[in-house]
């Protein structure tokens, strides 16, 4: 895995364990924008250096 | 303002931020001593752990004391901003009152020193144990009773004594009793709770003032007073701290308790009472066999 990669993408195992702290509902990961969406939540939280920042007041409202 | 809102949290980050910036770990003598405290308890737990989460245990010790036990595969670090992010654990960032964990997702979770500072410590609970699969288990500690108990004292004698009144200056810390209650209300089995004690010496007043700065834990508590206090207040208060609390060498002394709190998540293959009717011996007969003795 290149410096980028890891950058990027998201520990797997990770992923598997995280969920959208308001409604402990699904995220789905979006890896070009590097953000963890929360459908039910309409928020998507961001992603970086591999750190999920898993803050409502730092997501970004998703608007429909 | 929530009247159940007792610690202001934003402005406790801003404050264990500063910290970090101005002192880095200079002051974390108590955190290492909690760390190695957990690596004990943890070396007595005859089993291993895939996913341990630490929770706001404010720097990579915990971690660290993790890896050393050589009990769990992967390590994942919960602080509220990046900056505590430090070493070699995957880190998130969330609040630890809000967790983004999965249910049943993790098997171990750990927590030192932050828990007295939620407002909503029996939901911060109940989370943690949500998020552990069954048979996990939560190992943590909190500042308890009795922790700063003459700094109260001693602030509470002073200001009252040159304002007539008093305000909250050290935060309302749980008592062992309790905390074993909010353990079994967050439906932990199995719940066990200690405290461990530590007095710590200082020159005076203002080297302990010093030591909790370089920690971050000044007052911030909602209710505080926001009028600036004067150089009187703080000699006096350490004149009060000196003849009351000091050593024969003139040392004062400083109480730091630790509620250390264990507790797992539900599993069949836990000990559990019987069901209510299912003896197979009656007590009647018990006793009238106990009378012919």
């Amino acid at each position: 895995m290149t410096e980028a990669d890891r950058e990027t993408t998201l520990d797997r195992k990770l992923l598997e364990l995280l969920v959208c702290p308001l409604t402990k509902g699904p995220l789905i990961y979006d890896q070009e924008k590097s953000e963890l969406i929360s459908k039910k939540a309409r928020l998507a939280y961001p992603v970086r250096d591999g750190i999920p920042i898993m803050l409502p007041s730092e997501a970004r409202a998703i608007e429909e | 303002m929530d009247r159940h809102q007792v610690f202001d949290r934003t402005l406790v980050l801003q404050r264990r931020l500063r910290a970090l910036k101005q002192h880095g770990t200079s002051a974390d003598f108590l955190l290492a001593r909690a760390a190695d405290d957990l690596e004990e308890r943890l070396s007595a737990v005859e089993r291993r752990f895939d996913v341990a989460v630490d929770l706001a245990s404010h720097t990579d010790l915990a971690a660290e004391a993790l890896r050393r036990s050589g009990k769990v595969s992967a390590i994942i670090r919960i602080e509220d901003d990046a900056r505590f992010l430090t070493g070699a654990s995957t880190g998130i960032v969330a609040d630890q009152e809000v967790l983004p964990l999965q249910a049943a997702s993790i098997d171990l979770a750990v927590s030192l020193l932050s828990l007295h500072l939620t407002n909503d410590t029996p939901g911060t609970l109940l989370q943690i144990r949500r998020a552990l699969k069954p048979d996990g288990l939560f190992l943590g500690a909190m500042a308890g009773e009795n922790t700063l108990t003459e700094l109260r004292e001693c602030l509470i004698a002073a200001e009252s004594e040159i304002s007539g009144g008093v305000s909250p200056r050290v935060a309302p810390f749980a008592d062992v009793r309790d905390v074993g209650g909010l353990l079994q209300r967050a439906g932990f089995t199995l719940p066990v709770t200690d405290i461990e004690t530590y007095t710590v010496r200082y020159d005076n007043l203002f080297a302990l003032m010093r030591d909790l700065r370089a920690m971050g834990v000044q007052n911030s508590l909602f209710g505080r007073s926001r009028k600036p206090l004067t150089r009187q207040f703080f000699m006096r208060a350490a004149e009060i701290y000196a003849e009351r609390f000091s050593d024969p060498d003139g040392r004062i002394r400083a109480t730091f308790s630790f509620i250390w709190m264990s507790g797992w998540a539900a599993h069949e293959s836990q000990q559990k009472p019987l069901k209510p009717g299912s003896a197979k011996a009656s007590l009647a007969d018990f006793l009238k066999d106990a009378e012919k003795d």
